[in-house]
């Protein structure tokens, strides 16, 4: 599904966000990212559709290398990732449903979704990717008029719109209270589950990842430092990956049992 | 210089400028109104001018009778509505084109740039007399002058709304492989758009007073009349005419301002 090769990424301005990263995850799997905050993450992320080129490397996403792709081919791949994101991203001053409605950008002619002439497929289908989510009562409600929680479902049905094999998520609960988190990575592994859509998402509350993720992958300083099955994670891997001791901010800890606190 | 305080940060100096500025401003202002003889005197003197006896009675059958005056001011009211259609009609994919969030590429941001720095540049005045001069006087004339005019002012807001705008759902829409026109529309479009709607009321308020002023210079509608009645000195006449002229941009102002308020 996804195959990284010695990818490095320099911003302009001499920023080193990623060096030498080598991974490869497979169909259908749920893979957690965890790192401090400009550990590289978020650019990761951004590599696997392009948002951000990689400088060096190799990126092969369902069978398309991605680095140094024409416009034509990016938006082919882009079209076969959702992702979702911390600030949500909708557009606040339209409707829920022309929101999801951008999912299907890359499959209706651009005339018409200039126009807004939507075709009554595309639309069922923004329907049908609300039910998912379990907002599709939402569907004409403007969306700066929802929850945080109902927002990030937005997002993730904008998502689903796109009929995606993979799935990117860059701190999606990052701007959420506890109980909305644990609803929104419920969501976004039952639809992994169900529609077995290879998912990758990034978080930064350890307990999360523990939770949720089959596979941790921990980056520090651009550097991937772990790749490994949850089960083997234990609070040393964790504070390796983060370079300190792991405090209660590096923690959601509301619901179960928080992830063994460490007592140092 | 006891305790702590000595740790303290030093207030930064900015009196010495502030004061400096101030005392330019007033000694530069003295400087101009002696350089071009004004004084509270003049003043007076303009008022006791014989002059302003021969604006009273208003000769009101002369005012509203339908030729003289209520004729040419529905055709500077319609000077306004076509010039504020067709300037914020080219203003709006200009305005996209404009701005770095939004641009479709490097050249026609450049170019589009340039063009509107030299539009914008040419004075208004200048732009009708050059038309008038070109197609001939009349309200044809006026209506391009003030497009050009109206599409000056609405780029320069509009593009600068655009900047600022929200840049989270166009990240978005990119990542679902959309077309860059289609990208904006559906991800920046919708946040912009109530601002676009009021400035377009905005500029039609000062198309309305621009075009009496244009008239002046024989681009048809209510100026023109205003200038035939001064040239034969028939102030009563131009009282009438301007206190209809308070009428129309009295009520435009204040619907104008209902309706914005409304948007934002």
């Amino acid at each position: 599904m996804i195959r990284l090769q010695n990818v490095s990424v320099t911003y302009p301005g001499g920023v080193e966000a990623l060096r030498g990263v080598d991974l490869s995850v497979g169909e259908g799997e749920f893979v957690v990212i965890v790192g401090l905050s400009g550990a590289g993450k978020s650019t990761l992320l951004r590599v696997l559709n392009g948002l951000v080129p990689a400088t060096s490397g190799s990126v092969i996403v369902d069978g398309t290398e991605v680095v140094g792709a024409s416009a034509a081919t990016l938006r082919r791949v882009r079209s076969r990732i959702g992702m979702i994101f911390q600030t949500f991203n909708l557009v606040h001053r339209t409707t829920v449903v022309n929101n999801v409605l951008m999912g299907r950008l890359s499959r209706v002619s651009p005339w018409r979704s200039t126009l807004g002439l939507w075709p009554a497929g595309d639309r069922e289908a923004a329907m049908v990717a609300l039910e998912r989510v379990g907002i599709v009562e939402k569907a004409y409600v403007r969306a700066s008029d929802l929850s945080g929680g109902q927002q990030q479902r937005v997002g993730i049905a904008r998502a689903l719109a796109q009929e995606p094999s993979l799935m990117l998520a860059d701190e999606p609960v990052a701007s959420l209270d506890p109980v909305t988190s644990r609803q929104v990575m419920g969501d976004l592994r039952r639809i992994n589950e169900e529609l077995g859509i290879t998912t990758v998402v990034n978080l930064h509350f350890l307990d999360l990842a523990r939770e949720y993720a089959q596979r941790l992958i921990g980056l520090r300083d651009g550097v991937l430092i772990y790749d490994g099955d949850i089960a083997k994670v234990d609070d040393d891997t964790f504070q390796e990956i983060y370079g300190r001791a792991i405090t209660a901010d590096d923690l959601l800890a509301v619901g179960e049992e928080p992830a063994s606190p460490n007592g140092d | 210089m006891t305790t702590s305080a000595s740790a303290w940060p030093t207030r930064p100096q900015i009196r010495v400028r502030t004061y400096g500025i101030t005392l330019a401003l007033v000694a530069f202002t003295v400087f101009a109104a002696r350089k071009v003889g004004f004084s509270p005197s003049t003043f007076w003197e303009v008022w006791s001018n014989p002059l302003w006896e021969k604006f009273w009675p208003i000769p009101w059958e002369w005012v509203l009778d339908g030729d003289n005056v209520i004729k040419p001011l529905i055709e500077t009211f319609q000077i306004a509505v076509l010039s504020t259609i067709v300037g914020c009609s080219l203003a709006l994919p200009i305005s996209f084109a404009m701005s770095p969030l939004t641009t479709p590429n490097q050249p026609t941001y450049l170019v589009s740039r340039a063009v509107m720095n030299v539009v914008r540049a040419v004075p208004d005045l200048f732009w009708a007399k050059l038309l008038v001069t070109a197609i001939g006087i009349g309200a044809f004339a006026g209506t391009w002058a003030l497009s050009v005019f109206s599409l000056a002012i609405m780029v320069k807001l509009f593009s600068e709304t655009i900047d600022n705008a929200d840049s989270g759902p166009l990240e978005a829409a990119r990542a679902a492989g959309g077309r860059h026109t289609p990208v904006v529309r559906t991800g920046v479009f919708p946040g912009v758009f109530p601002a676009y709607v009021s400035y377009a009321l905005y500029v039609f308020e000062l198309n309305i007073r621009a075009s009496v002023v244009l008239g002046l210079v024989g681009a048809g509608g209510i100026g023109r009349v205003l200038e035939a009645q001064r040239q034969f000195f028939k102030f009563d006449r131009i009282l009438g005419i301007l206190v209809l002229i308070f009428v129309v941009v009295w009520v435009v102002d204040h619907v104008s301002v209902a309706l914005r308020k409304r948007l934002v």
